[in-house]
C-alpha cells in the first residue's frame, strides 16, 4: 500500500522534474524547417498547453485506459498500459521499453548470479584464509576492481576477447528464447565487467562482515557446543554476515535494472540504459519520463522485496 | 582419576606490538563436582584459562604448552574432532553476555536441540523439542511451549542466561565453565542465576568452573578460589581462607577494595594502587611488585626474583613475604 | 539544406578535446584519399552480408519525406527508395551527372519551366509484387504537406515549388496534407501534382529550371497509401528499389535483404552486390576504430558510418598499409558565419570581423586540418561544376591566422564612413547568436578573444539547441552561426536559398543592402538559365559578390575521413552524398 502512493508521488514528482526543465518537447517534434506555427501546432497537438495537472491526469488515465496520439488519420493509438508516445522515435513508449527491458533484464539477472557467486565467494575465501595469500589475493581484487572503470574494462575485454583473439564474436543481442546460445555469447563479456566490478565490493564486505560475524559471541558459543565448522561457517557465519549484504544486493540489482547505461554503451545492447541515454541526446522527454518511472518503481519494488526478505532474513526485525 | 588436570599452562599472544603472556605456569586440578572460581582483574588470563580448556583461544598467532589433561587425555594434542567432541559434552561454556551469546537467526528451542543433537546425531526432530521443552522448563523458563519457539530477542537477558544454561547442561557436562556469567545481568538476576548454578550443578553432579572478578559471587557458591595476576596464579585456597585469611597482598588488596558482603564492617574501601601490567613487557621479579605495599621491605627481591606458588598455612601463595607476615595481612583479625 | 549528422557533430566535439592535446603532430597529413583498392570493383563476388558499423542510436529516419541527411540519402535511395531521377553511382566528377531512375528520361519541361512532366517506366513493382503507380508518387508528395507527420524534417520543394496558394496549413499552405485535407483542399493538391496513366505533372507557381534534380530527393519518391503508418512509416517504409528493410529497431539492428520483386530490367542504375546489408547502431566510437583496424572476422566486411575519432586519424593515416582502405574527402558542407545585414550595415566593420577572426584557431578546437579546409566559397567543393574558389578580402591570411592590422585599418575606415556602426562593433558590441553546446562555448571564447584583439566587442547569445532555427527566425542577432550543403548538384540549391530573396535559409535580413537589388536579378536570371555551363557561371559570379558584400563569413569546407573492411569494394564516396553508395558496395574473397 505504501509503495503504491509511493509509486504516485515518485510518478508525479517526475512528470513535474521533466516538465520543468528548459528544453521544449513541442520545438522537438519540429525539423530545421519549422516555424513558430508548426511548433505551436505540435504543442497543442501534444497536449503540451494544457496545464501540467491535466497533463499528468491524461498520463496516468493513458496508463490505465490507452492513448490516441495524433489526429485524426495520422493519429497513433498506444493501448494500455501507455506510457507516452515518442515523436523522436516514432513508439509507443511501452513497446519501446517492453523491447528494451529484456535485453537489461538478462544483463541485470546473469551479472547479479555472477558478481554475488565471485564477490561472496572470493569473500568468504578471504575470510576463512584470513592473513593468507588467498586472502592478498582477494583483497588485491578488490581493490583494482573498484578503481577500475567500467569503461575501461568492458573496451579491455572487447579488445582481449574480441578484437585481438577473436575468441568470442562481437556482442550482438539475441532474445534468449530466439536463440539460447547466441543470447549467451552475447552476455557472458557484459557479465564479466559488470560482475567483476560489482563484486570487487561484495567480496569487501562479503569478508569484513564475515569476520566481524566471527568475533560475535554467538559464534563463540556455537563452537563451544562443539559444531562442526563448516555447518558453524554455513549456518551461523554466513547467515549473519548475508542479511546485511542481501539487502545491499536487492538496491543494487534494481539500480541495474532501471539500466547498466556504461555496460550497454560499450557492448552495443539494446537495453533500457541505452534507450535512456539516447533520450537523455535527444531530449525525448516521454522516454525519459517513462524510463525514470520505470527505474523508480525497480527501485520501490526492490525496497519492498528487501524488506519482506530481511524481516524473512532476520527475526529481529520481523513486523507480528 | 583427577577429572581435569591442568599443568604448567602457557599461553603467549604474538601480536605486532610484542608477544602477550597471557598464561604463565598455570596449574591446578579439579575434582568431579567440585566448584571452583577463578578470580582476577581483566587481563589476568583468567578468561584465557577458561578458554584454553576447550582449545577456544581464536588468533593468528596464539601459542599454547603444557597438558590439560581431561579424564587423563591431554586436550592440547587431541584432533580437531576429538576436541570438537569434547566441546559441549564433557565440558560446556557458560559466556558472560546472554544477550549476544545466543544466534538471533534460530529460536531457543532449535539452539537447544542442536547443542544435543551435536553430539547425539541419531535424534529424531521430536526427541529434541521434547529435550528442549524440558530442558527449559528444568532452568525455570515459564510456559516452555510457547517459548520454546521464540527467538532470543523476544527473552530477556536473565531468561536467556537461562537459555544459555539450558543449553550447556543439554548434554550432562562433567564441568561446565561459566565465564562471568552474572556480569551483564541485573544485581537481582544475578543471585538468581547463581542460585540456578548451584541448583544445576547439584542436580547433575558436574564440577563447575566459574570465573569472575566478582569476590561476592565466588562467595556464594564456590569451595576453593585462585586468585590470578598477570597471567599467573598467586593464590589458591579454599573460599573460607581466602576470605579470613588471605596469603597474598593482592587477595588482600582485592578484599579490600570490594564492598563486604558482611555489612557489619565498616571499613573504608581501599582501592589498590597503580594499574594492571602490560603483559608484553611485565615487570621483572614478581609481577605484582610495582604495585605491592610490602615489596620495600624485601630490598630487592621482590623486583629480581619471581615467587613460586608454596604453601602458607592452608593455602599456596606466590609471594616472597614470610609466612607469617602472609597469614597476618588482614591485621590479626581471622 | 542536408541536415548535418549527429556523428559528425559529436566528432567535432571529440576532436576539440583531442585538438586541444596537440594532435596536428607530424606524420599524416590530410589530403585527398579516394579510397584505393576498396573503391574499385576488384575481385568482387556476388552475394555476401555487409556490414555497417555506427555509433548512431539509429537512422535519423527512413521515411522518404522526412529524410535529410546526405549519406541517408543516398544508403535509402540506393537500395530501398527510388525515385523519378537520380545521380550516376560512380567515382568522381561523374557521380553528379543526373540520370532517369523511375522516370524514362530527365523530363519534359514547358511553360517556361512551369510544368514538368515525367513517364515512368514500366514493371516496377513494389515489394510485394504490386505495380509502382503514378498515384504513389503524388501521394509521397502530398505528404511533405503534412506537418503533423513530415514535421518539417524533410525538404519543402514541394511547398516552395508547387502551384498551391498559400493558406493557413502549418506550413503556411492551403493545403494541410493528405491527412488532414478536405476533398476541396486535396483538389488543390490534385490540380497540383496529376496522373495521366504513367505520366506525372506537376505544376509549378515558379519556373524552376533543374526541377528534374528537385525529384531526385527522397522526398519526391513514392508511398503506397495502404501501407502509409504516418508517424509510423519510418519504422518499415515500402521498397521499391533492390532491398527492403526486413528489420528495423533502433538502438539495435537495420537489415536489409533483397528484394525479389525489384527486377535489373527496370532499373538502369543500380548493380546491387550483396544479399543482406546489416546496420549494427549504437555501438562505442572507439571500438568501432579498433575494429576497423583489427580488421578481423566480419568486419573484413565492414564500412563506417560516422568517420574516424581524430585521435585514430594519425593511426590511419599514418599507415600506407590501409591506403585500399581510406578515403579522406570533402562531405559537401560548408559552414559559415551570417551577418545581419540590416544591423551591421557596413561592408568595411564586416570586413574587419572576417580579418580579425582566428579562424586556425577555431578549426585547431575543432581538430585540425582534417575536419575541414578554410572555405573560399559558399558552395562546396564537391559540387564540382559550381565550385571555384572566390578572391577573398585583401589581406586575410592564407593560414587561417588573424591578420589584425589590416582589421583595424579596416575599422578605422568605418569610423568615418558608417560611425553608427563602428560605434555598435567596438563600444555596444555585435550579438552572436550560436546554438548552446559545448563546442560553441570553445568556440565562441575564440570569436571573443579574436576580435578583441582588433577591438570589436562581441555579446554572447547563446541559444536552446533545439529552438536555434526557430529562433533565428524571428529575433535575429548581428551574427549567426550556419552551415549548409547543397541538396541537389546545382549552386541553385545554396546562393538563392541563403543569400537570395525568399530563401528558405536567408537570415541575413539583406534585402536592404544596397548592393541586394542587382544581386537578386542575377539570382532570378541564373535560376531560369537552362543551359548549365551558362549557369555555373552566373553562381561563381553570385558567390564572389556575396564573398565582395561579407554577407557571410566562410568557414569550413568541412571533411571527413572513413576506413572500411578488407573486402568492401565500390565503396568510394559518391559526391552527392559525401558517402558510399551503400546499395553497389560489393565483397571480395
Amino acid at each position: 500500500m505504501f509503495a503504491v502512493v509511493l509509486l504516485l508521488i515518485v510518478s508525479a514528482f517526475t512528470f513535474w522534474i521533466f516538465s520543468a526543465l528548459p528544453s521544449d518537447p513541442a520545438a522537438l517534434t519540429c525539423g530545421k524547417n519549422c516555424r513558430p506555427e508548426v511548433i505551436e501546432a505540435n504543442r497543442e497537438r501534444l497536449g503540451y498547453d494544457k496545464p501540467l495537472v491535466e497533463q499528468y491526469g491524461a498520463y496516468m488515465k493513458g496508463i490505465f485506459a490507452g492513448r490516441t496520439y495524433g489526429e485524426e488519420g495520422a493519429s497513433v493509438h498506444c493501448p494500455a498500459p501507455s506510457l507516452g508516445y515518442s515523436y523522436d522515435r516514432h513508439e509507443c513508449v511501452t513497446s519501446l521499453i517492453a523491447s528494451t527491458l529484456p535485453v537489461t533484464a538478462s544483463i541485470a539477472l546473469g551479472a547479479f548470479v555472477l558478481w554475488m557467486a565471485i564477490g561472496v565467494g572470493l569473500g568468504t575465501l578471504a575470510a576463512l584464509k584470513r592473513g593468507r595469500w588467498q586472502d592478498r589475493l582477494a583483497t588485491g581484487f578488490s581493490v583494482v576492481g573498484v578503481s577500475f572503470p567500467t569503461f575501461f574494462l568492458g573496451l579491455m575485454f572487447i579488445m582481449i576477447f574480441v578484437i585481438w583473439t577473436g575468441i568470442l564474436p562481437f556482442p550482438r543481442y539475441t532474445g534468449i528464447t530466439e536463440n539460447p546460445v547466441d543470447w549467451f555469447m552475447a552476455l557472458i563479456l557484459p557479465w564479466f565487467v559488470l560482475a567483476l566490478i560489482s563484486a570487487a565490493t561484495y567480496v569487501r564486505m562479503t569478508r569484513n562482515g564475515i569476520l566481524e560475524v566471527m568475533n560475535e559471541e554467538f559464534v563463540r558459543l556455537g563452537i563451544a557446543k562443539g559444531l562442526p565448522r563448516k555447518r558453524l561457517i554455513v549456518t551461523y557465519v554466513m547467515r549473519a554476515a548475508l542479511v546485511p549484504i542481501v539487502t545491499i544486493a536487492g538496491l543494487d540489482f534494481a539500480f541495474l535494472l532501471g539500466g547498466a547505461l556504461v555496460t550497454e554503451s560499450i557492448f552495443n545492447l539494446p537495453g533500457l540504459g541505452k534507450l535512456t541515454l539516447a533520450a537523455v541526446v535527444n531530449s525525448d522527454l516521454p522516454i525519459l519520463v517513462a524510463t525514470t518511472m520505470v527505474a523508480a518503481v525497480f527501485i520501490v519494488i526492490a525496497n519492498a522485496v528487501v524488506d519482506v526478505l530481511y524481516g524473512y532474513l532476520d527475526p529481529r526485525v520481523r513486523v507480528k | 582419576m583427577t577429572l581435569l588436570s591442568v599443568r604448567d599452562l602457557n599461553v603467549t599472544f604474538g601480536t605486532p606490538e610484542g608477544d602477550v603472556r597471557a598464561v604463565q605456569g598455570v596449574s591446578f586440578d579439579i575434582e568431579p563436582g567440585e566448584t571452583v572460581a577463578i578470580v582476577g582483574e581483566s587481563g589476568s588470563g583468567k578468561s584465557v584459562t577458561a578458554n584454553s580448556l576447550l582449545r577456544l583461544n581464536f588468533g593468528a598467532d596464539v601459542r599454547i604448552s603444557g597438558e590439560i589433561l581431561l579424564e587423563g587425555r591431554d586436550v592440547l594434542t587431541m584432533t580437531e574432532d576429538e576436541v570438537r567432541s569434547v566441546r559441549g559434552s564433557d565440558m560446556a561454556m557458560i559466556f558472560q553476555d546472554p544477550l549476544t551469546a545466543l544466534n538471533p537467526f534460530y529460536t531457543v528451542g532449535r539452539q537447544i536441540g542442536e547443542a544435543y543433537a551435536i553430539h547425539h546425531p541419531g535424534a529424531t526432530k521430536k526427541e529434541l523439542r521434547e529435550i528442549a521443552l524440558n530442558s527449559l522448563e528444568k532452568v525455570g523458563i515459564p510456559e516452555p511451549l510457547k517459548r520454546v519457539d521464540q527467538y532470543p530477542h523476544e527473552f530477556s537477558g536473565g531468561m536467556r542466561q537461562r537459555i544459555v544454561i539450558a543449553m550447556a547442561l543439554v548434554n550432562n557436562p562433567k564441568i561446565l565453565i561459566a565465564d562471568e556469567p552474572t556480569t551483564a545481568l541485573d544485581v537481582t538476576v544475578q543471585a538468581q542465576i547463581l542460585e540456578l548454578i548451584a541448583e544445576m550443578q547439584a542436580q547433575h553432579g558436574s564440577a563447575v568452573i566459574l570465573i569472575t572478578h566478582d569476590l561476592g559471587v565466588v562467595a556464594e557458591i564456590t569451595e576453593r578460589v585462585m586468585v590470578m595476576y598477570a597471567g599467573r596464579v598467586v593464590e589458591s585456597a579454599s573460599v573460607e581462607n581466602t576470605f579470613a585469611v588471605p596469603t597474598h597482598p593482592y587477595t588482600r588488596g582485592l578484599l579490600k577494595s570490594v564492598k563486604s558482603l558482611d555489612t557489619a564492617r565498616h571499613e573504608r574501601l581501599e582501592p589498590i594502587p597503580g594499574t594492571p601490567p602490560s603483559l608484553i613487557k611485565l615487570p621483572s621479579g614478581c609481577p605484582f611488585h610495582p604495585r605491592c605495599a610490602f615489596a620495600d621491605s624485601l630490598g630487592g627481591r621482590c623486583s629480581s626474583e619471581a615467587p613460586e606458588l608454596r604453601i602458607v598455612g592452608s593455602s599456596r601463595s606466590a609471594c616472597h613475604l614470610p609466612d607469617e607476615r602472609l597469614l597476618g595481612l588482614m591485621g590479626g583479625a581471622s | 539544406m542536408k541536415k548535418r549528422s549527429k556523428v559528425l557533430a559529436v566528432a567535432a566535439l571529440v576532436g576539440l578535446v583531442a585538438g586541444a592535446c596537440g594532435g596536428s603532430g607530424d606524420g599524416a597529413k590530410s589530403g585527398e584519399e579516394s579510397g584505393g583498392r576498396s573503391a574499385t570493383m576488384d575481385g568482387v563476388k556476388d552475394g555476401g552480408t555487409l556490414y555497417v558499423l555506427t555509433m548512431q542510436e539509429g537512422a535519423s529516419t527512413l521515411d522518404p519525406q522526412r529524410v535529410y541527411t546526405g549519406a541517408e540519402l543516398g544508403a535509402w535511395g540506393s537500395t530501398f527508395t527510388r525515385t523519378l531521377t537520380t545521380y550516376k553511382p560512380v567515382a568522381g566528377k561523374d557521380g553528379t551527372t543526373l540520370v532517369p531512375d523511375m522516370a524514362t528520361d530527365l523530363g519534359t519541361a514547358s511553360d517556361d519551366l512551369k510544368t514538368w512532366s515525367f513517364t515512368m517506366r514500366d514493371g516496377i513493382k513494389w515489394e510485394d509484387g504490386s505495380d509502382v503507380t503514378c498515384g504513389d508518387i503524388a501521394y509521397g508528395v502530398s505528404r511533405t504537406f503534412a506537418a503533423e507527420v513530415t514535421a518539417g524534417e524533410g525538404p519543402m520543394y514541394a511547398l516552395s515549388y508547387l502551384d498551391i496558394p498559400e493558406g493557413d496549413s502549418d506550413f503556411g499552405s492551403a493545403y494541410p496534407g493528405p491527412w488532414l485535407a478536405t476533398p476541396e483542399q486535396q483538389a488543390l493538391f490534385d490540380e497540383a501534382v496529376s496522373c495521366d496513366g504513367n505520366t506525372i505533372t506537376f505544376k509549378l507557381g515558379v519556373p524552376v529550371a533543374d526541377f528534374n534534380y528537385t525529384v531526385g530527393l527522397l522526398a519526391f519518391a513514392p508511398v503506397p497509401k495502404d501501407q502509409d503508418t504516418a508517424d509510423q512509416y519510418g519504422l518499415k517504409p515500402f521498397s521499391n528499389g533492390p532491398f527492403k528493410v526486413e528489420s528495423y529497431e533502433e538502438g539495435k539492428e537495420l537489415v536489409l535483404v533483397r528484394n525479389e520483386n525489384w527486377s535489373k530490367d527496370t532499373d538502369e542504375v543500380r548493380e546491387p552486390k550483396v544479399d543482406k546489408i546489416v546496420w549494427q547502431f549504437g555501438l562505442d566510437e572507439a571500438v568501432i576504430d579498433e575494429r576497423m583496424l583489427a580488421d578481423a572476422g566480419d568486419d573484413k566486411n565492414a564500412i563506417v558510418y560516422g568517420g574516424i575519432l581524430p585521435e585514430n586519424l594519425q593511426t590511419v593515416f599514418g599507415d600506407d598499409t590501409l591506403k585500399d582502405r581510406r578515403t579522406d574527402g570533402f562531405d559537401g558542407f560548408v559552414s559559415y558565419t551570417m551577418f545581419n545585414v540590416e544591423s551591421v550595415s557596413c561592408v568595411e566593420v564586416r570586413q574587419a570581423v572576417w580579418l580579425a577572426l582566428d579562424r586556425e584557431a577555431l578549426r585547431t578546437a575543432a581538430g585540425g586540418p582534417f575536419t575541414g579546409e578554410f572555405a573560399k566559397s559558399f558552395v562546396a567543393p564537391l559540387l564540382a561544376a559550381d565550385y571555384e574558389p572566390a578572391k577573398l578580402v585583401d589581406g586575410l591570411n592564407e593560414d587561417g591566422t588573424p591578420n589584425v592590422e589590416a582589421a583595424k585599418a579596416k575599422l578605422e575606415e568605418a569610423k568615418t564612413k558608417c560611425p553608427e556602426v563602428y560605434a555598435k562593433a567596438t563600444e555596444d558590441g555585435l550579438r552572436f547568436d550560436h546554438p548552446d553546446s559545448d563546442t560553441w562555448k570553445k568556440n565562441i571564447a575564440i570569436w571573443i578573444e579574436s576580435l578583441g584583439a582588433a577591438g570589436i566587442k562581441i555579446n554572447d547569445n547563446p541559444i536552446e539547441a533545439s529552438k536555434y532555427y526557430a529562433t533565428i527566425n524571428g529575433d535575429r542577432g548581428d551574427l549567426m552561426r550556419a552551415g549548409w550543403a547543397a541538396d541537389w548538384a546545382n549552386a541553385s540549391t545554396v546562393i538563392p536559398e541563403l543569400f537570395g530573396e525568399g530563401g528558405g535559409f536567408n537570415y541575413h535580413n539583406n534585402e536592404g543592402d544596397a548592393a541586394f537589388a542587382d544581386f537578386q536579378a542575377k539570382v532570378d536570371e541564373a535560376k531560369a538559365e537552362t543551359d548549365r555551363a551558362k549557369q555555373s557561371k552566373l553562381w561563381k559570379e553570385l558567390n564572389q559578390y556575396v564573398i565582395d558584400q561579407v554577407w557571410s563569413i566562410p568557414g569550413s569546407a568541412t571533411k571527413s575521413q572513413n576506413l572500411v573492411g578488407s573486402n568492401v569494394r565500390g565503396a568510394f564516396q559518391w559526391l552527392p552524398f559525401g558517402w558510399y553508395n551503400l546499395g553497389g558496395v560489393g565483397l571480395a574473397g
